[in-house]
């Protein structure tokens, strides 16, 4: 049993999911579900679609670089069986699927710091240069030429009866 | 007096004509982007069905012919799919080649283009429709096999193919 990632979103697929395509040069694609496949039917690229693994990567929105990958790797050499090893690798996957989830926080959080700081300095500094375009209320009250003068307006009279027919 | 209450009712008329009017055209209006949605969706891609009577195929292995049409599968009410055996006529074929064109030869459909469900549950869909021709007690007419087989074929008894095939999807 292997489990192996979408070619478009890059998600694991378990056993008995998805469909996959061979090209006549035998390159297989292997999409997790149809939304996938049809993404690559339409002749998208899973670097210019903003829900996909590729694009969080380039973009670095994701963690990138991180030794909690390296144990997630495609291997080529099969691995002889031994009975400890197994117990002490599945024990090991918990404590490092904790690890990178804890990290992939810290990630998350350093980049938006980043973000909300700019955000502020950009908002302080439009106040300090339009600071002049804002009024108090009290002085909109004091000064009449900063509000628009009170006009009266005639309503409208009630249709004649002969308008009525014509309609 | 008489003429303000028929214009009265006249204008009541009218406004319940106008809701009816107005309701059944959301209705329809939705019926109507549906139907498009649906043929866009068919002609952006073309629904992959069947190997059946008048469906042309490759020819992946060294028997001579190129292309072939297929005349009846031998199972199933629909007609072939991957790893499936059509009766098929040979449209064209290599000269000097061991089948001659128009001739009425056995294969074994390799590749299709419409998606199979593997034992898993998962499907595999292939790039065309190609067939490698056998003799009636399925053994490959050819000595070699292009491109990729779908290891299904183990399944149906056709190891021979298999050892042939360059690739194994």
């Amino acid at each position: 049993m292997r489990l192996e990632k979408c070619w478009f979103c890059s998600s694991t697929i378990y056993p008995g999911h998805g469909i996959q395509f061979v090209r006549n040069d035998a390159k297989i694609f292997r999409f997790c579900r149809s939304k996938c496949h049809k993404n690559f039917k339409m002749k998208r690229n899973p670097r210019k679609v903003k829900w996909t693994k590729a694009y969080r990567r380039l973009h670095g929105k994701d963690m990138t670089q991180d030794s909690t990958f390296e144990f997630e790797r495609k291997r080529n050499r099969p691995e002889r069986y031994d009975r400890n090893l197994t117990e002490d690798t599945l024990k090991a996957i918990k404590t490092i699927d904790k690890v990178r989830v804890k990290r992939e926080a810290k990630h998350h959080k350093l980049r938006i710091q980043g973000k909300k700081a700019m955000e502020h300095r950009e908002a302080a500094k439009e106040l300090a240069q339009s600071i002049h375009m804002v009024k108090a209320p009290a002085a909109l009250q004091q000064d009449a030429s900063l509000t628009l003068p009170k006009m009266k307006v005639k309503v409208s009279q009630e249709k004649s009866q002969e308008n009525r027919m014509e309609e | 007096m008489a003429a303000s209450s028929a214009s009265k009712l006249f204008r009541a008329g009218r406004s319940l004509l106008g809701g009816l009017n107005k309701n059944p055209t959301y209705p329809s209006e939705l019926a109507r982007t549906s139907n498009e949605f649906t043929c866009m969706d068919i002609f952006s891609q073309q629904q992959r069905t069947f190997i059946q009577m008048r469906t042309n195929l490759k020819v992946v292995d060294n028997s001579g012919a190129k292309r072939v049409m297929c005349i009846q599968a031998l199972k199933g009410k629909k007609g072939a799919r991957l790893g499936d055996t059509i009766v098929a006529s040979v449209k064209e074929a290599q000269p000097g080649g061991k089948v001659k064109k128009g001739q009425v030869v056995y294969g074994v459909v390799v590749r299709a283009a419409m998606q199979r469900g593997r034992c898993d549950g998962s499907e595999v869909k292939f790039d065309d429709n190609a067939v490698v021709l056998v003799n009636k007690q399925g053994e490959p007419i050819g000595t070699r096999v292009f491109g990729p087989v779908p290891h299904e074929l183990r399944k149906k008894k056709h190891v021979k193919i298999l050892s042939l095939a360059q690739h194994i999807a």
